[in-house]
């Protein structure tokens, strides 16, 4: 069989990073086909350029034997290829249905688009396609990520595309809708479209995928068909050489002294009378199903919200009202929080602005402030967690996602601060910056620091944190060590209750 | 193993929420509130001054709004899209100096000059939006710029408020059929072009591009298309502005444009347009053009200062920003 879409020695630089240095794929109609790689691979670059949102530097790509060089997603769509993309491409203030159908809307004689045409046509898409129910005429701010999601995928199926690109389309929904999806997918591919899946879900892509394109450092490193190939091959491809263990030994560092001491804690109904001490040199996890209080203990415990009950950081008692009195240097907290884009950086301004923004003062002497001091720092954090930059006055919306979790990291500790609050660190970051910033964790547990250490993944918690503190219905249900401390063990502390109910 | 374990199940479920009374107050305040504004000031009009129900006042104070109707229309365009247009205070001066010097009594000859006064408007736009686009400037600022360079153009044209009009021309402006002014049937074929745009293909993209840049980009909006579109339809409503303004004032003036900026955008938030793009629709500039316009008659009617009329405008514009900002968080709370 001929290939459908080629691409051969596909190249995209932004400035002097190289975001992909040789970028081959070649993919046949009516197949599903996997793109693997870490975070930073150029997955997603190589997948803008098919969508026409990127313009390639070099190489050649062929759909269906033509040249194929997409000028802007216009172009892209006129030719068949459509994309749903983790950045997604929704319009809030529109409904769902005018968002489905955006620039190819039915037109009535008038040339207007009517509300009930528009309406009609998307619950037809939708029931033809076994999609989640969702209202037409709702508007997409009111909707969920998950049903957001949804909508995306049926905006580019009412395209009928040629070739369907789904990037980490499954990463926000939940199982029911994931099957649906991968349902879906198969059975497009099996009406003749190509399928491109992103996917860091490896089980998924096993499921659904005929062939299989690894990505590593902006070059395609190996293609396979699914079923010659196994789980090892494709991670240790994907990884190359860097196969150092993700999890770092852990070597109990935790003194006596008690950095962080909790009583009768809580914050509104969501939290309370949590009795909790973190110690000196100790990495201590938080683990609870979602929505059980874990948010709520952070952002107290940084001053944001309502907080209740005692708080004493290194034996002395305090009132944290404010992200201001949590960050007071060398007694003070530090968090680094859940939503990194929204909330822990400032993504069009530089990586030494967003390092140095809450330390300003560190290198202020008379009301100036001394640029080769604030340049030291900043050097001294990128060397020390080898962030991946061109330079300190890279933007820092330009950084990979892992980078940019780096980023926050460094900022955090320039605060000085040796209580840390790590909200979900390694969230939607590649395999290898998680096993650099777990080894970062202990070598600071190992300095000194305390850390409290929440993750949605539970093997990290089992690994990384010496002990794991369960929180249930916003109570701390048990505190778990040694041999307790396993998925088993915190998933029956987490569950309990709902399994006697 | 994840998280996202039995529990969370059913808070992701994807119901359709059956909407209250509540969400749906909350939902329309932006438009709720400038209505309620407008009978409001209209209540207390109406108990300071006899015949404020009769046809003759709907035609004297449509008359009056409808400058500032077209000159909101096309700014409410521009803030649809999540920009702003100072430059309309150039080309309405520009077009009332060019009616002033120009038109001849001859109708033919005046149609002429119609549509070549329109036609710079547009163009005043298109050249906006290619400069805002490809040099990627705020457009505060490239229009600020060709506001300035407009109104010079219009004193050199004319340099002192003067000239004249044709006799017919000017008639047009108060020339009444079945009883309702010229104004009020244009503000109809006003209201009726709206009606008609909003569900354009066009109309869509520039709410939408407003709404999210990034997101209409990637869905295949050119840049540069929305941009030009949208500032040309800007300048071309305040062309229709000023040749309108003529037919009132009989004259072409090389400042008057300046009195439209800033009331345009005022007209437009007041009736429920955001700011940062995407929400609100003309019928809300509207009520906000007339709510402006009957502080106005408030204030002559209570023979007070004519100082009063902004200081009142601005508070109420205050109390419309306010008032919408509160509907939208509780909006957003009943959300979450």
């Amino acid at each position: 069989m001929t290939d459908f879409l080629k691409a051969t020695a596909v190249v995209k630089r932004y400035g002097g990073i190289v975001a992909l240095g040789r970028a081959d794929l070649s993919a046949r109609a009516g197949e599903v086909h996997a793109l693997l790689g870490e975070n930073g691979a150029g997955k997603s670059t190589f997948i803008q350029i098919l969508a026409g949102a990127v313009r390639a530097d070099s190489g050649t790509i062929t759909l269906a034997g033509e040249a194929y060089r997409p000028k802007n997603p216009e172009a892209a769509q006129a030719a068949g290829v459509a994309a749903v993309f983790q950045e997604l491409s929704l319009i809030p203030d529109l409904t769902v249905a005018e968002n489905v159908w955006f620039r190819h809307e039915p037109l009535s004689p008038l040339g207007t688009v009517r509300a009930a045409t528009l309406n009609a046509a998307t619950a037809e898409l939708f029931a033809r396609y076994r999609f989640p129910d969702i209202r037409p005429d709702r508007e997409v701010r009111r909707l969920t990520l998950a049903e957001r999601q949804v909508v995306e995928i049926g905006k580019a199926l009412s395209r009928n595309p040629r070739v369907l690109i789904l990037d980490e389309a499954t990463s926000a929904l939940p199982p029911a809708e994931t099957e649906w999806l991968l349902g879906l997918a198969r059975s497009v591919a099996a009406a003749g479209t190509l399928v491109i899946y992103i996917s860091h879900r490896l089980g998924e892509v096993r499921a659904i995928a005929d062939r299989i394109t690894v990505f590593r450092n902006g070059e395609t490193v190996a293609a396979y068909e699914t079923q010659a190939v196994d789980d090892e091959t494709i991670i240790a491809d994907m990884l190359g050489r860097r196969m150092d263990r993700l999890y770092p030994p852990r070597v109990a560092t935790a003194t006596d002294r008690v950095a962080l001491g909790l009583r009768g804690f809580g914050a509104g109904s969501k939290l309370s009378g949590i009795d909790l001490d973190l110690k000196e040199g100790e990495v201590l996890g938080v683990a609870g199903l979602q929505g059980h209080g874990q948010r709520e203990l952070f952002q107290a415990l940084f001053g944001l919200g309502r907080a209740e009950g005692s708080v004493a950081l290194w034996g002395q008692p305090r009132d944290i009202r404010s992200p201001r009195a949590a960050l007071s240097g060398r007694d003070g907290l530090a968090l680094v929080p859940e939503d990194r884009r929204s909330h822990g950086l400032m993504l069009a301004k530089s990586i030494r602005e967003n390092l140095t923004l809450s330390v300003v003062r560190r290198f202020t002497r008379f009301g100036l402030t001394d640029p080769t001091r604030e340049q030291a720092l900043v050097e001294e954090m990128i060397r020390t967690l080898r962030i991946k930059a061109d330079s300190p006055e890279q933007p820092a919306g330009t950084l990979s996602g892992g980078n940019q979790q780096k980023v926050i990291f460094g900022k955090m500790l320039l605060t000085e601060a040796r209580i840390l609050l790590l909200y979900d660190p390694t969230r939607g970051i590649d395999v290898g910056t998680k096993g650099e910033i777990f080894t970062l964790m202990r070598r600071l547990a190992a300095e000194g620091y305390a850390i409290l250490f929440y993750s949605s993944d539970l093997a990290e918690l089992v690994h990384v944190a010496d002990r794991v503190a369960v929180l249930r219905n916003g109570r701390l249900a048990a505190v778990l060590e040694g041999d307790d401390n396993s998925e088993h063990g915190i998933l029956r502390a987490a569950m309990i209750e709902r399994a006697a109910a | 193993m994840t998280m996202l374990a039995a529990d969370s199940r059913e808070r992701r479920a994807m119901p359709g929420l059956s909407p209250s009374l509540k969400a749906t107050l909350t939902d329309r305040a932006p438009i709720l509130i400038p209505v309620a504004m407008l009978i409001l000031l209209v209540a207390i009009y109406a108990s300071l001054r006899e015949g404020v129900f009769t046809l003759d006042e709907l035609n004297l104070d449509t008359a009056a709004a409808l400058t500032l109707v077209l000159a909101a229309t096309g700014q409410t365009i521009v803030l649809l899209r999540g920009g702003i247009d100072l430059s309309i205070g150039g080309t309405i001066s520009l077009g009332t100096v060019l009616a002033a010097t120009q038109f001849r009594d001859d109708p033919a000859h005046v149609a002429l000059w119609t549509v070549l006064i329109l036609v710079i408007g547009a163009l005043v736009g298109v050249v906006n939006g290619v400069l805002i686009t490809a040099l990627r400037l705020q457009p505060f600022l490239v229009t600020l710029a060709t506001w300035s360079i407009l109104s010079g153009t219009a004193l050199i044209i004319l340099p002192i408020d003067g000239g004249g009009l044709p006799s017919f021309w000017m008639a047009f402006g108060s020339r009444n059929w079945l009883g309702l002014s010229s104004a009020v049937w244009l503000l109809a074929v006003l209201v009726l072009f709206w009606l008609w745009f909003r569900r354009t293909r066009l109309g869509i993209a520039i709410r939408a591009t407003g709404s999210n840049e990034r997101s209409a980009f990637l869905s295949g909006v050119s840049p540069l298309g929305i941009n030009v579109a949208t500032y040309a339809l800007s300048s071309l409503f305040a062309a229709l502005a000023a040749l309108y303004l003529t037919t009132q004032t009989g004259a072409g003036s090389p400042t008057i444009g300046k009195d439209y900026i800033l009331p345009s955008v005022a007209a437009a938030v007041i009736g429920g347009i955001s700011l940062f793009g995407g929400r609100g629709g003309l019928i809300g500039t509207i009520i906000g053009a007339y709510i402006l316009t009957i502080i106005g008659n408030l204030v002559f009617v209570l023979s007070i200062s004519s100082y009063w009329q902004p200081i009142v405008s601005g508070v109420i514009l205050l109390i419309a920003v306010l008032a919408s900002s509160i509907a939208e968080r509780s909006a957003r709370r009943s959300l979450t």
